[in-house]
């Protein structure tokens, strides 16, 4: 239960708006689906973004399989060996959208466009807005 | 912060403003972006003009400069003229803005500045203005226009001043 509505998870509170619900749902959906950004790399991504958020409620939730040493590794992935280069360059860009976009380097976006061309780099940068945002909003309704 | 594109246009035109830009190179997410961003403006229990409120308090704080240039046409057919606008200030507390329109901004900024801070005190006047469905149709504008305003300062190549102001309609 938050503090305007007794539903209590993500889900059942975005459905409190009925006319956006499934709007919502199949823009979040869609980046399931892109060829470009593998859904691995982004499922790391999104759990970067809710430990850097310090937000249980995200970093329990699991869109996709990853492995529990990738969770467990997933705050020191620059010196783990289970990272791929690929799952690195995306989760170095990963910190710094959170800290400041306007501090992205043309490297780090060029390392992302080496491993996923430049769909994937616009994929990306677009997913990265979507969990940013959910995990501040799940944060606004205290979840 | 770069002044360059890092990202070509899609060179497939189609004179659609968010097909032709770099969005339109991820088919997969292109539509459901802009159905779900036209359901936000047309779709929604806030009307626009309140839509707008937020829209425009996101890109000040981010500095999306060619987001702060927007106006949205159905938001101004709503009523938010620039008066309005030019009170989208850090000092929009003590504005002429309705208690209303100072709420809608103060969530802004704590989804902005402090998403976990919320006073009670807040909680309770979102509560006795605003409906759950609001609510919830508020932080879902809030998410999806800072969504994309970090998109286009992460795809580098903006301006370093602000443009003149462009009235458009929602993409569809």
């Amino acid at each position: 239960m938050t503090w305007f509505t007794e539903a209590r998870t993500q889900q059942h509170i975005i459905e409190m708006a009925p006319t956006l619900a499934s709007a919502y749902q199949a823009f979040y959906d869609s980046f399931w689906q892109l060829t470009s950004v593998p859904a691995s790399v982004l499922e790391l991504c999104r759990l970067r973004v809710a430990q850097l958020h310090h937000s249980d409620y995200q970093w329990q939730y699991q869109q996709v399989d990853v492995t529990i040493e990738q969770r467990e590794s997933l705050s020191q992935w620059n010196k783990s060996p289970i990272f791929s280069a690929t799952d690195k360059v995306c989760l170095a860009f990963t910190e710094v959208y959170c800290m400041d976009p306007q501090s992205i380097t043309d490297g780090q976006a060029d390392a992302v466009k080496s491993k996923l061309g430049d769909a994937g780099l616009v994929a990306l940068i677009e997913a990265l807005g979507m969990f940013y945002g959910m995990t501040r909003v799940s944060q606004l309704w205290e979840l | 912060m770069s002044k360059q594109p890092r990202v070509s246009a899609n060179p497939v035109q189609t004179g659609n403003v968010v097909r032709d830009s770099a969005l339109g190179l991820v088919t997969e997410t292109v539509d459901p972006y802009l159905r779900f961003n036209y359901a936000i403006w047309h779709s929604g229990p806030l009307t626009a003009a309140e839509v707008e409120l937020a829209r425009l308090r996101n890109a000040r704080k981010v500095n999306c400069v060619f987001c702060k240039a927007v106006r949205y046409d159905i938001a101004i057919e709503a009523g938010l003229d620039e008066s309005k606008v030019e009170q989208i200030t850090d000092d929009f507390d003590q504005s002429e803005l309705s208690d209303r329109e100072k709420l809608i901004l103060s969530y802004t900024d704590y989804y902005l500045e402090q998403p976990t801070a919320l006073t009670a005190e807040f909680k309770h006047q979102m509560n006795e203005e605003f409906s759950a469905a609001e609510i919830v149709h508020l932080s879902m504008a809030i998410m999806l226009c800072n969504c994309f305003s970090r998109c286009a300062v992460s795809l580098g190549g903006m301006p370093e001043h602000d443009l003149p102001r462009m009235q458009i309609s929602v993409p569809e």
